[in-house]
């Protein structure tokens, strides 16, 4: 199986360096850039297969260049990378289109296995992402706001689904998942896809809140 | 001499030329330049001219006077003679005075000896006031619209324009005259309660239109001022804030720098201290008897992973304020983790409650070497006993599911009180 095709894109030095050296050798790096402009033009360049994404950078951050990006519908795949687990940060880059998200201090076997992936469709949840979906879609903070789901297909998860997170963000594998609730692999991610096309189509408040108050730091 | 820019008061030492000064001014710089030419203080030369203006204004007169015939230091000539110069300047202050002079007539004609020495000054005034208004030099009409704008009645409305400060301006002083005639006739033709009220309250709004601008003015300066203080105050406390955690663990760590291990740890409670401190909504209120149910798991995870070299994966839905029996959940919590830091083997182990409406559950689970539950040895009994006895204790259910090779988890469940929800 060939390597996939990445892109880095972080404004800091420090990190790009470590991301390279973590990455050379499982993955083809392709380029990058440590600006919001400079990331379009090359992305739309060389279409890489994924774009390691920072969250937080000036001129509108990994949101502008996911944005900029999907406008020319190339078959690029986003994973969202932050220091900050803040909820508002990460909901709105995966409602954006990101196709997975994890934070930066990350190992780099685990990088390397979530670019992996994201490369060949799936999804990755990190255990903090299920737990910020599961607080989005089924406690909801007050509960007087869960009564405001709208379409019910949408803005609300099946129970199979909300076992499936709550696993993840208990630290289990998709494949220890599969093994404690006796279904394939393949399910396991079909059930985490359509968690993400939830998180990112939804108009629940919760989500629609958080990805609008985004706070600055 | 002349291309000195400045000159300033040589006490009891008289200096010629007399000029006006132009750089200690309140208007003209006339007192300033006597204070100069004669050699003495320039306070008692503005407290002699104030004094001179209780005799039917003669001060402000004699101010005017000099302030339009002696040339500004610097300057070339006085405003009378840029004025004189001046055809247009001079038609237009020939028609203002001759306008002025056939009002007075006019309200003479209506009220008897009004020609007082007061009205006459005034007059004069007037004309004055007009003739430094066209003739002075472009510097110092600066100076003077400074002037203007800091006096009160003038000051906020000049920037709206002069359309604004005459709607203000003549109604306030309509009111104020009728109220100081209403108030001056009380006891002699009318007299009573009634019409003093009335006149005090026509003097009290006049004075108010006139002044409101000026007062407001200076509010907001007083609320803007307080605020960049806040602000200020603000940054100084962040300040202090880096100093006191960020700086102090940094310093920690290039002397520890040898042990990989414990530049970790110094890390990575300080990112965490550092978090808390910027997204926590209310770092204030972290009284250690009110802490939540949040608040209480993230003193679980700083603790263990402060006191074993082990990160502890930390993930929370939802919130509930901390009961006894919350305590007792979080603690077994709290010992599961730290047993699987001095057991498991693994770098990171994960701890995940839930409030859900019904129950409470937590996990803590590692994906180290595992146990068999059925055969363990002393020690690890004694934890697995204390761990359930402190949660049964409470109505709770513990699990404990371990396999050789294959990790642990600590299963915690623990019914919500009827009462609270």
């Amino acid at each position: 199986m060939s390597q996939p095709r990445v892109f880095l894109v972080d404004d800091h030095e420090l990190i790009r360096a470590g991301l390279r050296a973590e990455l050379r050798g499982s993955v083809d790096l392709v380029g990058e850039a440590d600006e919001v402009a400079a990331a379009i033009e090359m992305i739309l360049e060389r279409t890489p297969s994924v774009v390691l994404l920072d969250v937080h950078m000036p001129d509108g951050g990994g949101l502008a260049v996911l944005q900029a990006v999907q406008k020319h519908s190339i078959p690029v795949r986003f994973l969202a990378l932050s220091v900050s687990d803040a909820p508002q940060d990460v909901i709105s880059v995966v409602r954006a289109g990101a196709r997975g998200y994890v934070t930066k201090n990350i190992s780099g076997p685990e990088l390397v296995d979530a670019i992996y992936r994201v490369d060949a469709g799936d999804v990755v949840f990190s255990p903090r992402l299920a737990g910020f979906v599961l607080d989005a879609f089924v406690n909801g903070g007050d509960e007087g706001l869960q009564a405001a789901a709208i379409d019910p297909e949408l803005d609300q998860l099946t129970p199979r689904e909300q076992q499936v997170l709550r696993l993840i963000a208990r630290g289990y594998a998709y494949k220890e998942i599969a093994g404690e609730l006796e279904i394939s692999g393949k399910t396991v991610e079909s059930h985490v896809s359509s968690v993400l096309r939830k998180l990112q189509l939804s108009n629940r408040y919760q989500l629609a809140h958080w990805a609008s108050n985004r706070h600055l730091v | 001499m002349s291309n000195n820019t400045t000159r300033t008061t040589l006490l009891g030492i008289p200096q010629r030329p007399f000029r006006r000064s132009n750089t200690d001014a309140v208007l003209g710089g006339v007192c300033s330049g006597v204070a100069i030419r004669l050699g003495v203080r320039v306070q008692n030369v503005r407290v002699l001219f104030s004094l001179f203006t209780l005799f039917f204004g003669g001060g402000v007169v004699l101010y005017m006077a000099l302030w339009l015939v002696v040339p500004r230091w610097g300057d070339e000539g006085s405003i009378l003679q840029r004025v004189l110069r001046q055809r247009s300047t001079l038609r237009s202050l020939a028609a203002s005075a001759g306008l002025l002079v056939l009002v007075l007539f006019i309200l003479n004609l209506a009220y008897h000896r009004l020609t007082t020495a007061l009205i006459l000054s005034a007059l004069l005034l007037s004309l004055g006031a007009l003739a430094i208004w066209r003739g002075s030099d472009k510097e110092e009409l600066r100076h003077l619209q400074g002037v203007l704008n800091a006096a009160p009645v003038v000051s906020a409305a000049s920037a709206r324009g002069w359309k604004a400060l005459s709607l203000r301006v003549i109604p306030g002083v309509i009111l104020i005259v009728v109220g100081l005639q209403v108030l001056s006739r009380i006891g002699g033709i009318w007299g009573g309660a009634i019409p003093a009220f009335g006149g005090g309250a026509a003097l009290l709004v006049g004075i108010l239109v006139l002044l409101a601008p000026w007062w407001l003015t200076n509010v907001r300066d007083l609320s803007q001022e307080r605020r960049a203080r806040i602000r200020s105050e603000e940054r100084a406390s962040l300040a202090a804030h880096v100093h006191d955690s960020v700086l102090q663990t940094l310093t920690l760590i290039e002397r520890a720098s040898d042990d990989s291990a414990e530049v970790i740890r110094l890390a990575r409670s300080q990112e965490r201290a550092l978090r808390d401190w910027l997204f926590a909504p209310n770092h204030a209120t972290l009284n250690t008897h009110e802490l939540t149910f949040n608040q209480e798991l993230r003193q679980v995870q700083s603790d263990v992973e402060r006191d074993y070299k082990i990160r502890v994966e930390l993930v929370i839905v939802g919130d509930c304020a901390a009961d006894e029996s919350l305590h007792a959940l979080v603690g077994a919590a709290r010992e599961a983790a730290v047993n699987a830091a001095k057991w498991s083997g693994v770098a990171s182990v994960s701890i995940y409650g839930e409030v859900e409406p019904s129950q409470i559950s937590l996990y803590v689970r590692d994906t180290g070497v595992g146990f068999d539950p059925a055969d363990v040895d002393l020690s690890r009994q004694g934890i697995a006993h204390s761990i359930r006895e402190r949660v049964r204790a409470h109505d709770g259910t513990v699990e404990i599911v371990s396999q050789p090779g294959k990790g642990t988890e600590v299963r915690l469940a623990l019914p919500r009180a009827r009462a609270t929800s």
